[in-house]
């Protein structure tokens, strides 16, 4: 990322209420330019409303947003210019063939017929659509669809792309699909704003992240110095052979653990003193003549920090144990001070 | 950002309001909404209230009659249909972050149901000159009347369309119980002179006297009021319409919906 101090987003002050309603509550952050940033928060953070203030679709209460030299509300349309918008559901016309839905997207945005029909035929072809160009889109599957909608908000070429929920739902191969399509559009120098419940993801794109929680920004910073905030949680995770997970007893009578996360027989004990916590699980499995299948210490994730500060439950969670519900669930809640 | 005069930014504007038009027609036209409020309720509606009366109706006057009122129906079904259905998809979504003004987008809305009406009302007109052998006075004006006539009704679609729900049958319901008593104070199935004052009165706000006037103007030749009166009218409702319609889109970048 090499964005010679521009800013691409600038948000200062930005609050929004809905009636008496505050959903977003002054909140300040920039996205640099050619960036790949991050935007966590849970449910009804502010998260949505945010980028809906973003990028035009509503206008704030109070608060000033610019985007690289346009300012919001005043510039909206010049603004609009530059935003490529993928949303978490793919919004497109199922009526059309994949390639009028290209096409027209061109023709709002006021390309050239000349500039519209190559950049269309360029897409289809990036994205594997052009066997399907003239294909009704009622006829795509999802993962297509996503595609198409990805392909619509590039049509373009943005400075900005935003992202909400880009993979989730997808099978393995879309997913891999679009994040490599993310790091190669990053590359080219376009900036991110990526909106996601799946912390992974984050983690593995993002170079900042920012996390909102209750329409204030709880956090900001890169991936590492988020979980190195949080760096006093460690976690040894251990794993038993065993026919039957459900015969394997609690291990957070354990000294030093202080919650303890269950999957199956994979358990995560969180502890600020690991040394203290291995020989107590290696004498705990003798005493109840279990075999250990692996013991490891891991630093604290993404997905610490995010629970830390949103006091969420990690079955709530998606992204660490893939696109389902994680089925471990957390005893204990944490929350860190702003 | 380079400077664009007013003149490029106008016809750019014109462009997309265009696209977005095209893009509708192909995208809405068999609509079963549009289908049924469109083009059968019309149709339906004339032959129970012309046909059925017992006296002979004019093939000049079933022509007026029946233009007037598939311009009506047909225009202002196009606005609800399209908009609704394209905010439950979040379609409009995408228009509303796209670069062009509520204006440019509402106007493009409301041009899909000026062609779609257009189009639809060709048919009992060129019925009319060919088989009933009716002699159109004054063509230039009719097409005049009636591209103006559609592009107001439109509008008013445009703005039933606007109002906050995510069904379609939540507008289409209301929108056509005023509709429909629209139809017996504009003079369609009952001449203006005949009705008593207090319906005359109502039948003044009502944007199909305008469009019902000046369409027996073009074909018989006279009418029941000024014919310059009527097409002035029938712009400013158009302009009132979108106003209406753009002042509820407002609330919309407010609220969301």
């Amino acid at each position: 990322m090499d964005n010679n101090g521009l800013t691409a987003i600038e948000i200062r002050g930005l609050t929004k209420y809905y009636g008496k309603f505050l959903a977003v509550d002054d909140v300040d952050f920039d996205v640099g330019r050619g960036e790949i940033f991050g935007f966590l928060g849970p449910n009804g953070a502010g998260k949505t409303t945010t980028v809906m203030m973003i990028t035009t679709f509503l206008e704030p209460t109070a608060g000033s947003i610019r985007i690289h030299d346009y300012e919001l509300p005043k510039e909206s349309i010049e603004a609009r210019t530059l935003m490529g918008i993928v949303p978490e559901e793919s919004n497109v016309y199922t009526e059309l063939t994949a390639e009028g839905n290209l096409r027209f997207t061109g023709k709002i945005y006021r390309m050239s017929r000349k500039d519209r029909n190559k950049r269309a035929k360029e897409l289809l072809d990036i994205f594997g659509l052009t066997e399907k160009a003239h294909t009704k889109v009622q006829e795509f599957s999802k993962g297509m669809r996503r595609r198409l909608t990805v392909a619509m908000a590039l049509m373009h070429n943005p400075k900005i792309l935003f992202l909400d929920e880009p993979i989730s739902g997808l099978d393995v191969q879309s997913a891999r699909y679009i994040k490599k399509l993310v790091r190669d559009l990053n590359k080219s120098g376009v900036t991110i704003f990526l909106t996601t419940h799946q912390i992974e993801v984050a983690n593995e794109l993002c170079h900042r992240v920012a996390i909102i929680d209750r329409g204030r920004i709880a956090t900001i910073g890169t991936p590492d110095e988020l979980k190195g905030s949080i760096e006093s949680v460690q976690i040894v995770e251990v794993s038993f052979k065993t026919p039957e997970d459900s015969k394997i007893p609690s291990l957070s009578g354990i000294n030093g653990v202080n919650h303890e996360l269950r999957s199956g027989s994979i358990f995560r004990l969180y502890t600020d003193n690991p040394t203290e916590v291995i020989p107590s699980v290696i004498d705990f499995s003798r005493e109840h003549g279990l075999s250990l299948k692996s013991l490891n210490t891991l630093g604290s994730s993404l997905e610490d920090v995010f629970l830390k500060i949103t006091g969420q439950e990690v079955g709530l969670v998606t992204g660490m144990y893939g696109d389902e519900k994680s089925p471990i669930r957390k005893r204990g809640k944490g929350r860190m001070g702003k | 950002m380079k400077k664009v005069s007013i003149w490029s930014r106008t016809i750019g504007a014109l462009g997309q309001a265009w696209a977005i038009a095209v893009k509708d027609l192909r995208t809405y036209y068999f609509n079963p909404p549009m289908v049924m409020f469109g083009l059968i309720m019309p149709v339906l509606l004339f032959f129970s209230f012309s046909v059925r009366r017992g006296t002979e109706l004019s093939p000049q006057l079933g022509i007026i009659n029946l233009s007037s009122m598939i311009l009506f129906f047909t225009a202002s079904t196009a606005g609800p249909v399209i908009l609704i259905l394209e905010r439950r998809t979040r379609t409009m979504d995408r228009l509303m972050t796209a670069p062009l003004s509520m204006s440019c987008l509402l106007f493009g809305k409301a041009m899909v149901g000026l062609v779609f009406a257009v189009s639809v009302d060709l048919i009992p007109i060129i019925i009319g000159i060919t088989i009933f052998k009716v002699r159109i006075q004054n063509p230039p004006l009719l097409a005049g009347a009636v591209i103006l006539s559609a592009m107001s009704f439109s509008a008013l679609g445009v703005w039933f369309g606007s109002f906050p729900v995510r069904s379609v049958g939540n507008v289409m319901m209301p929108s056509t119980l005023l509709r429909w008593p629209l139809l017996f104070v504009s003079g369609i199935f009952i001449p203006l002179s005949n009705l008593p004052k207090w319906v005359r009165v109502v039948s003044y706000i009502s944007p199909l006297t305008y469009a019902h006037d000046a369409i027996k103007h073009a074909v018989t030749g006279s009418g029941s009021q000024s014919l310059i009166l009527d097409m002035m009218i029938l712009p400013f409702f158009l302009v009132l319409f979108l106003l209406l319609a753009i002042r509820l889109y407002r609330r919309v970048r407010k609220l969301g919906y």
